[in-house]
Formats: structure tokens, C-alpha cells, sequence
């Protein structure tokens, strides 16, 4: 397959090839190819919109286009831990914004920002769906409910000693979540190593202990 | 209803019979209601976007708003476009768009034909309620060597996305962002260097995009308008050219949907600077020495008439003349005929094809028959590269379900949609079409294409360097495929005009071959008895210089030296000749060797006629006055006539567009009149004999060069080339390529050469690009560049590897 | 809560309702199995028709009759929306996390009715686990013979492929979500053609909600007749419901329409966190008009009754608040949200969503004039004129138009309170 991508692992040339594979026109594979691009860039860098732009045969800007269009194509280095405070309506009406206070406050880092140390970086988001658990976090997109300024200060800190190789749902929700949206039945071997969703189509996916 | 090819709306309680399948902001505006539109436009696929152009309209479940610039008519519509809820509607859009709207109208090249401006004055509500912070962005970016964008002014309306992505097929400029962050942009450091990019200059209904040459140059109320065709290449598409205080500010394209569709290429819209180069020859020139000094016109009309009126006739040619009108071309045609009593003339200059394939080809094909072929095959000079508008015009036709075979040795702008490729080692041409005329298996798929009619066939000579004979068998071949159209390719300005005036060693005005007693006897009887052998065409004139059999020349806005495909010999002719009249707006490689040379007036400076690639003549009109003392060719001519003792009748345009329609057979009735007030807009194409005439046939085995040590040589043209208005233009000449010889990986492997290093072709050495486009054992050079224009355009060449640099 | 349809599965084994071996001893891919040995494509087609159901994504569109519209040019897709990102919503991620084998059935299912080969299912890329789980069981599936080739040995054939969302609420709507799917930005497109006509690349495409197509097996095995005979007439069978905010209960109900908002409220939610008093609910999602103890307690939660009453069930978020709550600020907070996620191709929506949201802002910050109100108002008229119900629109799609129901909720209900905010007054909220 197309040389461009000859400097991405194995495994992701191959990946991108089923993906190309798996749809009728080349152009869908455009988003899940941003996602395991990034996992090769660490972000949707330039070279990683050309190699994209190559594989699904249109232009480089249409790709940024698409790609700058969305939330999740970060266009900027993000730490290893991108923690994401959910602050809209449900959320808000359950202390959100201290969640996220807290949350800058352990870290260091506000909003849109990164810490020193590239190991986390802090968003304001909009709904995630946990509306029912709010408020909601999201580590690397893997979700925790019922968190309270209190826990939230701990999940950070957590995060910044523990450094776990792979966030895992259920161990974060069993450590600083609380009221849940609903019963999630039995425990979810797979978690995230990147700030990107943890996917084994995408490569995203990591078997944590 | 009506009647079923029209449909009855009600708009504000009149109704009107229209012609279905039309939007109804077309319709409406049709009969004189005007809806206001910004993402609208009449060449674009409707977006509905801006939801300025929201109209009520009655259904089934009372009125609703809808845009009117998606909304196909229907018999029984009933629509109200000034409705309070409307009026209310359009007020907001409007308040909506200018919320983030910079305030710096007075200093906006768009001010004062501004839809913004307009139209919030006319549908607006007048003061702002916006008291928060505007949106600010950098301004103005440049987003190509000709475009600047201004986002803070852009009201996102998708008018040059959709120019460069539908019509130009060059989707350089996107959507960045969402929501209110959105807006145009390019990716980093791929600029929107497209060669329609002008298109959305003139397509953006704000001030968002300028280009750059017209930057703060004038305030659109005190521009004058004047239409006329481009002459740039034969298309000739239909411009409005807008000058101000004598001087020509910008070049619109004009609405000829049989033509450009209302499209320019880059070049056609800018390349008027070059007229304005103070490069130009604005005297009479006289060789004083090495040098030239300048003389008064009558000094050097007598000059020049005691020297050609001391040679015989024939001693005497001419070469050039296709830049200008049809009217200049018949003066010059005639002065050489009449006056000299030469038959040794020629518009082209060894870089042509067959003049009677390009005057006489029948049945020809018009531009407006390609969206009706079944396929279209091209083969020929790549067409972006060369005539940029009609690429455009296969490239709808073919999106639109058209098959498109393209046959080529090199890749041209066309392959990426087309259906097949047949793609040939340059100097091969002959045996590919043996093998298509054959049916060879090999092309099985590309042979069922082309027997699936109307077949349209654009043929022309695919590079200097191809033998001129090849573009005679293809057409040959290509008449007898169903229901087959031609179309042949030349590119230069108004060749197609200078051929129809006879200035080809074969042709006579209107079409008529030399010696073809009965089309000339209306000639004759103007003109006299005329020779019935042909004359000599450039080269052999070039060669007669050389022996001298011929002993004096006049180049008419030409330079064989770098056009003809022999420039060495060009060089030995021009300075063997006695005596060399050049009548030019430069000074060139060839015009500098002249003895005299004649300050012409070049495009927009002349009234008259031209006449494009499909046959069809438009009327092109003077917008300013010739630059210094320069004349009209044809003025120019007549008054060397004078001195000669004899009357050209050529003092003024329209004497000689009369003797034209009266004298030249196929031109009867082509009067200035009749194409200013009868056919406007689209011109008119000149008649077809009824009984289509036989072509000269080259059987298709033509000798095929075998070629072994050797590489075969590819000259291509590109857009951006040297030619001499390119040079003397201030916006386009940046944008020429640095040139280099592209070969095939693997030849330049057995030449032990890479990328970047260099080789040298007949003693002239280039930079090589390695391109696994180009066919082995050949080389691919850019024509008409600095770098390239002294090598002989050869069918073989020598490549030989320079030792020691890389 | 008799009925329980969806819920049954994941109630009754929490710990692995997910699983194929789970889904398959409670009776999973019987239906499937009728369906391919007895039944037809149109008989499929015949009891969804049957039964009733509406569209559980927010039009309330019935499933049955979008059907029958489905254009017969090949090839036909049926995408799955699971976007779900209306702020309230939380359902179809239970459904696709709990019991993603249902899901499945149900699309191969509606597959076979459709004549569709290959179908897709867009899940939100804020959804990891729940795609995890639906991925899982797609191959599951393929394993075990109900995706493929001659799926059980029958003629038919499917594929499915999960996509992955960007991070974009619009591309729920089903024609963004569509140019999603096809590469492009999320940009709703220009109806008609509708998806079933000219979907998917140009072709014939159902677009059906997560809870929709999770009901396709349960129709296919009871029947449609079955499913009409549950609840009301025109809000036929049970629907999940996601709580959320001030509610002593917050959660996904899977109830039988008919009830009233107090008995859902104070008998299924548990009434109001630390039983302060009711202020105001949002019945469906943030796109929908406020409802207000003193008005709409009584009213029954049925699909007509509440569009009857100027809200909407929608996706079925209720989003409660207690009288303590601010409803400037949340009025902001929803108004951000829609601004945030415009897509910006249409004029009064990309503009007027931030003008809101910069007007509210302004006001909580303690600048608000009293024309402000107006503004809002008038602003609000703009992208949807005549603020009527169903809202007109000036806009594309409605997204432009949801964003104005929490200013006319505000300005409806709480004139006072935003009077008092704007005059900065430290009138006590409540
Ligand atoms: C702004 C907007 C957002 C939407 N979001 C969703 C969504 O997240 N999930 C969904 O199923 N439908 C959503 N819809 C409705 C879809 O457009 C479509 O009607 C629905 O998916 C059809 O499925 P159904 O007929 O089964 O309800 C949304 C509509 C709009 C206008
Ligand atoms: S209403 Fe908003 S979201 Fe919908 S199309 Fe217009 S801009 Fe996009
Ligand atoms: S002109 Fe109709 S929406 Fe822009």
C-alpha cells in the first residue's frame, strides 16, 4: 500500500488497510485514519493530514477541513492524560465548574491548557453522556461519574504518581467515581494508553491488568 | 398550466409563465423581482447557505420560508418575496452578516459594488445591535502569488470553494473550523496556486478576495466597462475589460455560455500587464549600427517602402501575424499578395500543423458539442497547459458522464479523469494510431470507448517536437468514428482568424486553397489575378533566407528564433536576410536583428474581428488608446502601401471587415453589424461548406523514426512558459518553473544520474527530475523557457551525463 | 414498569447481558431466525408498519412508514445512529454497552426487511467502551454465523461497520451524519432528497436511532400487533427515558408512555434531590421548551400531548432543576452548547447562536441592559420566526432553532428572576 505511510508500525499499515477496505469510497476511511494517523503523530500534525490526504485520494486542505472540523482531531501536542470536564447542562446543575476548578487546580493547568511536564492536559467539554452520573470526567475519553471536586483533585494526583500505562473505566470509577447513570455490568478489560478513544479497529485499544 | 415547456408561478400576487427546472430566485428575478443572494450564483450547484434569499411559500400546510436559490419552480407555486415575515427574514441575515463585518468599506476594493453594501442597504435594517467583541483575523493573507483573502471580510457563502473544487478541479481552499470559528483558508504552505484561481476573485460577492494587481488600484465608480474576447489563446474566451482614466485596471470574465461560461484562466485575466510594459516598442525604430535609434513614422515608412519596393515579389516573405485581428491579418494578407505580389506568407512558424486540417477540417466540432459527446478523445497539446478554458470545458462535460480518451507521451492536466490513457514513447505517435486504426487487441477497451459516438476529437500536434503529419492521420482516423466531430488545436492568439485570412502559403482568404479558381473569383475580381502555386512556409522561407532565394522578411509579431523548432537556422536566416521589417510591440531575440522595426498596437488597443479554435468570430473592441505612437498593423501597412504607390484600403478596420465579408467566400456576411447587434454575446461560427471536404490523408504506417542510442524528446508546454507576454507581464512572470529534464527512474539509474543532478542535451545543460510519468528512452523539456529555448526540438536526442558536477 | 422490552436482558444478568452466550440462552437470534426462515421482506416491513412504533431518535418519525419510502435502487444502506449527544441523553449508550447483541439482531434484522448488504452504525467517539462492546459482538457474530456470507445458510448477506464520530453533537443529525460517514464535515444537508431516496453516497439509506432498531427483534418475534397494544396509541411501546439533574433518582427508565410527569417524576425519579421543591424540567433533551410544575406536572407523557403543550419528548432526556437553580445560567449553559457545536454553514445559526450565548454571558457577568431582553427575543425570531411550536426556521436544520427554546423558557417563565439578574438586584434565585 501507498508509500507514504511506509513509516507507520506494521500493525497500523495494516490496520489502515482493512479500514480502507471496509467502506465503499476511500474518502469515509478519512476520520478513523485521522485517529490511527495520530496514534503514529501523537496529533493530527501536518504530515499526518498529508498521509491521510494520500490514502483516501483528496487534497491535503480537504482534509484539514474535515479534520478541524471535529473536537477529538486535536491540531496541538496534548499530554499523555487528556482529562475532559463535562460542563454542560446536567453536569452544571450539579457543580461542574468546581469539578473543573478542581481539576485546574491539582494540575496546574486550565482549560485548553497542558502541564509543564506534557502529563496532562485539561478541556471544558460538552455533553458526554453521563448525564445521569453527573458530574462526568472522561481520562483519555474513558469515562468516570459522580465525581466531586474532592475526588477530582485525587483522580490528578493519581494520575500524575500512578502514571498508569493504561486508563481503564472501571478501575477510575471504582477509585473516584460515584453515582453512576446506570448499572455498567461487569468489568471492561480494555482501556486507553493516548488521549485518543480506545478502539482496536483504530489501534487505540490497550488490555490493562 | 401555460403550456408544458413553461410553468405558472404566483410572486406577490402577479403571475408569470416561466420555463421549468429553473431555481426560483432565477425566475423571479427573470421578471423583475429581485431576491437578494450571496452563496447563489448562476454557474455554481445551489448550497443554500447564506438564507438571505428566504422567501414565504404557500403549501399544503400554510406558508413556510424557504430559499428561494434551492427551490425549483413549480407549476402553482405561490411564493411572496415582500412579505413582513420576509422582509423581517432578510433583515436578520443581513444584520446577522454584518455582525462580525469589518467597518473598513472605505478602504475595501469592493466598495461601491459591493452585495453587502447593497444589499443591506436595500433589504437591511440599518443600525447594529452588536455590541460584543468582533471576530479579527489576520488581513489580508495571501493565499497564492495572485490571490489575497481577507477572512474578517469573507461571509462564508462557498462561491471559491465550490470554483475550485467543481469547475476548476483544484481543491486548494477549504472550510477550516465549525461554528463561528469557521473559515477559508489553504493547507500550510500549499498555496492556493491554481490556474482558474482569479475565478474566485471575481465570484466572491465581498471584498474577501482581491488579487493582488488590482489592490486599492481604483474605486469601481469611475471603472468604464467594454466587452471583448481574450486573446491569450484561441478560445478567445468573452471578457468585460474594465479601464479607468485610459488605462486598463481588470479583465472580468464575461458570460458567453458557448464559450468560457462566463471561467478565465489566470492568464487571460492578467496577462494585460504586459501591455502596459515599459518594455514596449513605442517609436519607429531604425538600425543604427548595433543599435536602433528612434524616427518619426514618415521617416520610416519611406525607409521602408523604398526597401521592400526594391525586390521582386517572391524575394520577399512574411511570417507572423496571428496576434492580432482578422481584419490586421487580411491587410497583411492582401500587402503581400496585391501590393508585394508575394504568395510566401505564413502564421505559423514550423510549430503548427497542416492549414487546411486547421481551416478546413469537416465536420468541426464547437466547444458547446463536447456536452453532448458520447466521448471525447484528445489528442493533442495537453489542455491546461495550452488552452486552459477549454480544459475546463471537457473536464464538465466528462463529470457530467462523457468518456474521455486521452493520447499523450507525457502526462497532461486531462488524464486524472479521464477513462483511458494511452500514453506513448515520444516519436511512437504514428504506431499507437496504427495499432488503434488496426484495432490492436492491446487497445480493446480504448477502441469500444471510441465507438461509442458522438465522438468529439480534439487533435493537434502534442509538442513541437511531434511530427506535424501525425495531427493529418489522427484526424483522418478519428473522421470515421461515429458521428465524429474535429476540433483542431492551435494554440496562438487569433491563428484560426490569421489562417481564414489567407495567410498560409496554401490558403487564400475565406477558406479558399490556393489555386481553386472558382471559391477566389470574388477575390480575384478585387484584388486582381493571383498566382496559382503556393508560396513557402516559415521554414522554407527560413531555409530560402539562408540560400538566399528569398531576401528580405517581415516579422509580424513573431520570433522565430525562439518559436520555430530549428532556432539555429532561425538565427543564420535572420542574419543572412538583406533587409528584415519587424513590425512588433517588443523587442525580441528575432525583432532585434530587424532593420526596422514598427511599433504595432496590441490587444485592446484595436477594434475588429477574431476567430477562435471552433470557427466561431467575435467582435473584440478597442478599450484604450495604442500605447505612444503606436498603429494598427493594418494602418500601418496601408501607409507603406501608400508610399508604395498603391491602395491597400486598409486606413480603417471596418473598410477591411467589409472587403472580408464581401471578398472571402466562407466569411460572406460576417459583418461587423451583424456580430455587434445580431449575435452579441456568442458570436457566430463561420459556415461549413455543405459537401465536407476530403482531407489530405497520410497513410497511418507513417515511418517511425527507430531510434535506439538515443532518447526521443518531449517539449512541453506549460501555461507559465517564456513566451514574450508572460516575460513582459509584472504579475504573471514569477510564476514561471524552474525548468529540468524529467526521465524515467530507470534510464536515469543507466545514466548513473539523480534527482537534482544535471545532464546536458544537445551541449545545454539542465537539472535533472526523476518521473516514472515519463515513458523510458524519452526526455520531457518545458517548452519556451530560458533554459530550453536554444535547444533544436529534435525527435531524438543525445543525453549525456556531466562528469565531475552534481 | 410492567413491559419491559429493551431493559429485560441487562436486568436480569448485569454481569455479562453483553455477551453472545448470555444473549443466546435468553432467547437472542430466535427472532433473526424466524425472520429468515418464515418470514419475508415485506412481512418484516408489515409489522414494524404494525406496530407502530415511532423513531426514537427525536423526530418521532414512524419507523414503518420511513420504511416504505426507501427508494429500490441498489445498493441500500442502513446506518445506525448512536451519536447520541443531545445534553439529557444517555440511553442508547446503555443499550449499545448492556446489550449490544440486541442491537445487532435488530440491524441484521432490518437488513434482511431493507435488502441492505452492508450496513454501518455511527457511534459518538466520546462512546469508547460502548463501541468496544458493539464491536465485540460484531464479531461475535461474524464467528458464529449471523454476519457474513449466507448468513444461517440463507441467501442473505451482511456486513457491518462501526465508525467512529469525531466529536461533533450535529452529526446526529442523520444527513450531517451521513457526510460524516462519508468523509466530509458534519454539514446537514439540503432536504429534499431525503436519505431514503438519496442517502449514502447518493444512494437509498434508512437512518434509524440505536433504541429504534433495539426494538426490531421484540417486533419481529411478538409482532407489531403486540407492540401496538402497549401504551397509547400514537406513542406506542416503551421508552427509555434518561433522568438526570436534580432528581433523587437520575437514571434510564425504560417506562410505557401515558403516565404524567408527576407520577414519572415523584414516583419513578423519586421526586426532588434533598426534597427541595420542583423550579422547572426540560421534558426532551436541550432542544426542548421547559416545562413548569404549575403548568405541565399534570400532563401526560405522551408524544402528542407534550408537542400539544409546545415542548417535545424528543430523545427522551428529562433534565430536572430544583428551585435553587439559576435559570439564566442554565439557559446559558444550553445556549453555549448549541453555539458550540454549530456547524457555521448557515448564516443565523453560526451568528446567532454566539450572539446568544455573548448576550447571556454579559448579563451573568453583571452587564445586562434592559433591551437586552428584547434582543434575545428578537434574535431568537431570526433564526426561528414567530417563536412558534413546532419552530419555523430561518436555518438548515434545527439545530439553530433548539437553542432558542431556552431563551423563550426563560423569558416565558422566568421573566422576573432574568429582570432581576439584569438589574442585578440580589434577588434570591427561587
Ligand atoms: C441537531 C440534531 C441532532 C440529532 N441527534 C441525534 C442523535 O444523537 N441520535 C439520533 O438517533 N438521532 C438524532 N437526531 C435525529 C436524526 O436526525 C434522525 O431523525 C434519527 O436518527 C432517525 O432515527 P429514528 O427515526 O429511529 O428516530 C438529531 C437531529 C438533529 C436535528
Ligand atoms: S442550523 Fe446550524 S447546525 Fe444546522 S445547518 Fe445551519 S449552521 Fe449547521
Ligand atoms: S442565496 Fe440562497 S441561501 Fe444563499
Amino acid at each position: 500500500m501507498s508509500a507514504v505511510i511506509a513509516g507507520w508500525s506494521q500493525d497500523n499499515r495494516e490496520r489502515a488497510r482493512l479500514i480502507l477496505a471496509s467502506y465503499p469510497e476511500k474518502r469515509s476511511a478519512v476520520m478513523p485514519l485521522l485517529y490511527i494517523a495520530s496514534l503514529e503523530h501523537e496529533y493530527v500534525t501536518e504530515d499526518a493530514m498529508r498521509e491521510v490526504a494520500e490514502l483516501t485520494e483528496i487534497s491535503a486542505v480537504q482534509v484539514r477541513s474535515v479534520a478541524s472540523f471535529y473536537t477529538m482531531f486535536k491540531s496541538n501536542a496534548v499530554g499523555d492524560y487528556l482529562v475532559s470536564v463535562c460542563a454542560s447542562i446536567s453536569c452544571h446543575l450539579l457543580g461542574a465548574d468546581e469539578v473543573l476548578a478542581a481539576v485546574e487546580k491539582a494540575s496546574g493547568a486550565s482549560a485548553g491548557e497542558t502541564t509543564e511536564d506534557g502529563s496532562i492536559s485539561v478541556e471544558r467539554v460538552e455533553c458526554i453522556g453521563a448525564c445521569g452520573g453527573a458530574p462526568a470526567v472522561q481520562v483519555n475519553y474513558e469515562l468516570i461519574e459522580g465525581v466531586t471536586p474532592e475526588k477530582a483533585k485525587g483522580l490528578v494526583k493519581w494520575l500524575t504518581d500512578a502514571r498508569p500505562a493504561v486508563v481503564l473505566t472501571d478501575e477510575m470509577q471504582q477509585l473516584f467515581g460515584g453515582q453512576r447513570s446506570f448499572d455498567w455490568g461487569s468489568s471492561e478489560p480494555e482501556g486507553a494508553t493516548r488521549p485518543l478513544p480506545a478502539f482496536g479497529p483504530y489501534g487505540s485499544a490497550e488490555v490493562g491488568r | 398550466m401555460a403550456d408544458k415547456n413553461t410553468v405558472s408561478i404566483t410572486i406577490n400576487g402577479v403571475t408569470h409563465d416561466v420555463t421549468p427546472g429553473q431555481r426560483l430566485i432565477t425566475a423571479a428575478e427573470k421578471v423583475g423581482e429581485y431576491i437578494p443572494r450571496f452563496c447563489h450564483h448562476d454557474k455554481l450547484e445551489p448550497v443554500g447557505k447564506c438564507r438571505v434569499c428566504l422567501v414565504e411559500v404557500e403549501g399544503p400546510r400554510g406558508t413556510a420560508l424557504m430559499t428561494s436559490c434551492t427551490l425549483p419552480v413549480s407549476d402553482g407555486m405561490v411564493v411572496h418575496t415582500t412579505s413582513e415575515v420576509v422582509k423581517k427574514a432578510q433583515a436578520g441575515v443581513l444584520e446577522f452578516l454584518l455582525l462580525n463585518h469589518p467597518l473598513d468599506c472605505p478602504v475595501c476594493d469592493k466598495g461601491g459594488e459591493c452585495p453587502l453594501q447593497d444589499q443591506a442597504l436595500a433589504f437591511g435594517s440599518g443600525e447594529s445591535r452588536f455590541i460584543e467583541e468582533k471576530r479579527t483575523y489576520i488581513k489580508p493573507m495571501p493565499v497564492s502569488d495572485l490571490v489575497l483573502l481577507d477572512r474578517e471580510r469573507c461571509v462564508l457563502c462557498d462561491r471559491c470553494v465550490r470554483v475550485a473544487d467543481d469547475i476548476a478541479g483544484d481543491p486548494l481552499i477549504e472550510f477550516i473550523d465549525r461554528g463561528s470559528h469557521v473559515q477559508i483558508n489553504t493547507f500550510p504552505n500549499e498555496p492556493f496556486s491554481s490556474y482558474f484561481s482569479g475565478n474566485t476573485v471575481q465570484a466572491c460577492p465581498v471584498g474577501a478576495l482581491t488579487s493582488v494587481d488590482y489592490r486599492f488600484k481604483a474605486r469601481p465608480w469611475d471603472l468604464e466597462s467594454v466587452g471583448s474576447v481574450s486573446l491569450v489563446d484561441s478560445v478567445h474566451s468573452t471578457v468585460d475589460v474594465h479601464t479607468s482614466r485610459g488605462k486598463i485596471l481588470r479583465v472580468y470574465g464575461a458570460d458567453n455560455a458557448a464559450v468560457n461560461d462566463g471561467w478565465l484562466s489566470d492568464k487571460d485575466r492578467f496577462i494585460f500587464s504586459a501591455f502596459q510594459s515599459s518594455d514596449r516598442v513605442t517609436t519607429p525604430l531604425i538600425r543604427d549600427g548595433e543599435d536602433f535609434r528612434s524616427a518619426s513614422w514618415s521617416e520610416a515608412i519611406d525607409l521602408v517602402a523604398s526597401r521592400l519596393g526594391s525586390y521582386v515579389g517572391n524575394e520577399v516573405g512574411a511570417i507572423g501575424g496571428a496576434n492580432g485581428t482578422n481584419e490586421e491579418a487580411f491587410a497583411l494578407s492582401k500587402f503581400m499578395r496585391v501590393v508585394m505580389g508575394s504568395p510566401h506568407v505564413d502564421a505559423q512558424v514550423g510549430d503548427g500543423i497542416d492549414p487546411h486540417l486547421a481551416a478546413c477540417v469537416n465536420p468541426r466540432a464547437t466547444i458547446n458539442d463536447l456536452d453532448a459527446a458520447g466521448t471525447i478523445l484528445v489528442w493533442g497539446p495537453d489542455l491546461k497547459e495550452t488552452l486552459p478554458v477549454l480544459y475546463l470545458r471537457v473536464r464538465r462535460a466528462v463529470l457530467n458522464g462523457a468518456a474521455l480518451v486521452v493520447v499523450s507521451p507525457f502526462v497532461t492536466g486531462l488524464d486524472s479523469i479521464a477513462t483511458h490513457v494511452v500514453r506513448y514513447r515520444a516519436g511512437s505517435g504514428p504506431e499507437i494510431l496504427r495499432k488503434l486504426a488496426h484495432r490492436d487487441d492491446a487497445y480493446q477497451a480504448v477502441t469500444q470507448s471510441l465507438s461509442n459516438g458522438p465522438v468529439v476529437a480534439l487533435v493537434g500536434r502534442g509538442s513541437i517536437t511531434e511530427n506535424p503529419d501525425l495531427a493529418v492521420a489522427v484526424a483522418a482516423f478519428a473522421r470515421a468514428l461515429p458521428d465524429a466531430t474535429l476540433m483542431p488545436l492551435l494554440t496562438r492568439a487569433n491563428i484560426f482568424g490569421a489562417l481564414d485570412m489567407g495567410l498560409a502559403p496554401t490558403l487564400l482568404p475565406g477558406r479558399a486553397s490556393v489555386g481553386d479558381k472558382t471559391s477566389v473569383s470574388a477575390l480575384e475580381d478585387a484584388w486582381g489575378p493571383l498566382p496559382d502555386d503556393s508560396g513557402k512556409d516559415a521554414m522554407a522561407m527560413l531555409e530560402a533566407l539562408v540560400d538566399s532565394d528569398l531576401r528580405a522578411v517581415m516579422l509580424v509579431g513573431t520570433d522565430p528564433i525562439r518559436d520555430c523548432p530549428d532556432p539555429e537556422l532561425a538565427e543564420r536566416a535572420l542574419d543572412a536576410a538583406e533587409f528584415i521589417l519587424a513590425l512588433d510591440a517588443y523587442v525580441t531575440d528575432s525583432t532585434s536583428k530587424a532593420d526596422v522595426i514598427l511599433p504595432v498596437a496590441v490587444w485592446g488597443e484595436v477594434d475588429g474581428t477574431a476567430t477562435n479554435l471552433e470557427g466561431r468570430v467575435q467582435r473584440l473592441h478597442r478599450s484604450v488608446q495604442p500605447l505612444g505612437r503606436s498603429m494598427a498593423l493594418s494602418a500601418a501597412l496601408d501607409s507603406i502601401a501608400l508610399t508604395m504607390g498603391s491602395d491597400l484600403g486598409a486606413s480603417d478596420w471596418q473598410l477591411i471587415n467589409k472587403e472580408i465579408s464581401e471578398t472571402a467566400p466562407a466569411y460572406a456576411g460576417m459583418t461587423a453589424d451583424f456580430l455587434t447587434f445580431e449575435v452579441a454575446e456568442e458570436g457566430a461560427i463561420v459556415p461549413l461548406p455543405g459537401a465536407s471536404q476530403p482531407l489530405g490523408y497520410i497513410p497511418v504506417d507513417m515511418h517511425v523514426p527507430v531510434v535506439t542510442d538515443r532518447f526521443t524528446l518531449h517539449f512541453a508546454p506549460s501555461l507559465y512558459d517564456a513566451g514574450i507576454l508572460m516575460s513582459h507581464s509584472p504579475v504573471l512572470r514569477g510564476l514561471v518553473a524552474t525548468a529540468s529534464v524529467r526521465l524515467h527512474p530507470k534510464d536515469a539509474a543507466a545514466l548513473t544520474v539523480t534527482d537534482g543532478t544535471s545532464v546536458s542535451i544537445g551541449g545545454h545543460k539542465l537539472p535533472v527530475t526523476l518521473d516514472g510519468d515519463v515513458p523510458e528512452r524519452s526526455v520531457v523539456l518545458p517548452h519556451n523557457h530560458e533554459a530550453t529555448k536554444a535547444i533544436a526540438a529534435t525527435q531524438a536526442v543525445r543525453v549525456e551525463t556531466q562528469r565531475g558536477d552534481a | 414498569m410492567t413491559e419491559m422490552i429493551l431493559t429485560q436482558r441487562m436486568t436480569a444478568h448485569p454481569s455479562d447481558s453483553h455477551t453472545l452466550s448470555r444473549y443466546l440462552d435468553t432467547g437472542g437470534y430466535t427472532a433473526l431466525t424466524k425472520a429468515l426462515d418464515n418470514m419475508s421482506e415485506e412481512e418484516i416491513v408489515e409489522e414494524v408498519k404494525a406496530s407502530n412504533m415511532r423513531g426514537r431518535g427525536g423526530a418521532g418519525f414512524p419507523t414503518g412508514v420511513k420504511w416504505g419510502f426507501l427508494a429500490p435502487a441498489q445498493p441500500r444502506y442502513l446506518v445506525v445512529n448512536c451519536d447520541e449527544s443531545e445534553p439529557g441523553t444517555f440511553n442508547d449508550r446503555q443499550l449499545t454497552e448492556r446489550d449490544p447483541h440486541q442491537l445487532l439482531e435488530g440491524i441484521i434484522i432490518s437488513s434482511y426487511a431493507l435488502g441492505v448488504s452492508h450496513a454501518f452504525v455511527y457511534i459518538r467517539g466520546e462512546y469508547p467502551k460502548a463501541a468496544r462492546r458493539l464491536q465485540r459482538a460484531v464479531d461475535e457474530a461474524y464467528e458464529a454465523g449471523y454476519l457474513g456470507e449466507h448468513i444461517r445458510g440463507s441467501e442473505f448477506s451482511l456486513d457491518v461497520t462501526l465508525h467512529l464520530g469525531g466529536g461533533a453533537y450535529i452529526c446526529g443529525e442523520e444527513t450531517a451524519l451521513l457526510n460524516s460517514l462519508e468523509g466530509k464535515r458534519g454539514e446537514p444537508r439540503l432536504k429534499p432528497p431525503f436519505p431514503a431516496v438519496e442517502g449514502l453516497y447518493a444512494k437509498p439509506t434508512i437512518v434509524n436511532n440505536v433504541e429504534s432498531i433495539s426494538n426490531i427483534p421484540w417486533i419481529t418475534a411478538n409482532g407489531g400487533a403486540a407492540y401496538a397494544s402497549i401504551g397509547p396509541e400514537r406513542s406506542a411501546g416503551t421508552k427509555m427515558l434518561s433522568m438526570s439533574g436534580h432528581i433523587r433518582k437520575p437514571g434510564n427508565y425504560e417506562i410505557v408512555m401515558g403516565m404524567t410527569w408527576r407520577e414519572l417524576i415523584y414516583e419513578i425519579g423519586g421526586g426532588i434531590t434533598d426534597g427541595k421543591a420542583l423550579k422547572a424540567w426540560i421534558p426532551g433533551g436541550a432542544s426542548s421548551p421547559w416545562f413548569v410544575p404549575d403548568e405541565h406536572l399534570d400532563t401526560l407523557l405522551t408524544i402528542d400531548d407534550v408537542a400539544s403543550n409546545g415542548s417535545m419528548v424528543g430523545a427522551g432526556a428529562v433534565i430536572v432543576m430544583d428551585e435553587t437553580t439559576n435559570v439564566v445560567a442554565a439557559a446559558h449553559r444550553l445556549v453555549r452548547f448549541f453555539a458550540h457545536e454549530s456547524c457555521g454553514q448557515c448564516t443565523p445559526c453560526r451568528e446567532g447562536t454566539s450572539w446568544m450565548e455573548a448576550v447571556l454571558k454579559r448579563i451573568l457577568d453583571g452587564n445586562g441592559r434592559p433591551e437586552d431582553i428584547d434582543l434575545l427575543l428578537d434574535i431568537s425570531d431570526n433564526i426561528s420566526p414567530g417563536l412558534k411550536w413546532p419552530p419555523a426556521m430561518t436555518t438548515i436544520c434545527p439545530l439553530g432553532p433548539s437553542a432558542v427554546s431556552p431563551i423563550t423558557s426563560i423569558t416565558r417563565w422566568f421573566m422576573p428572576e432574568l429582570e432581576a439578574i439584569i438589574a442585578g438586584s440580589e434577588v434570591a434565585v427561587g
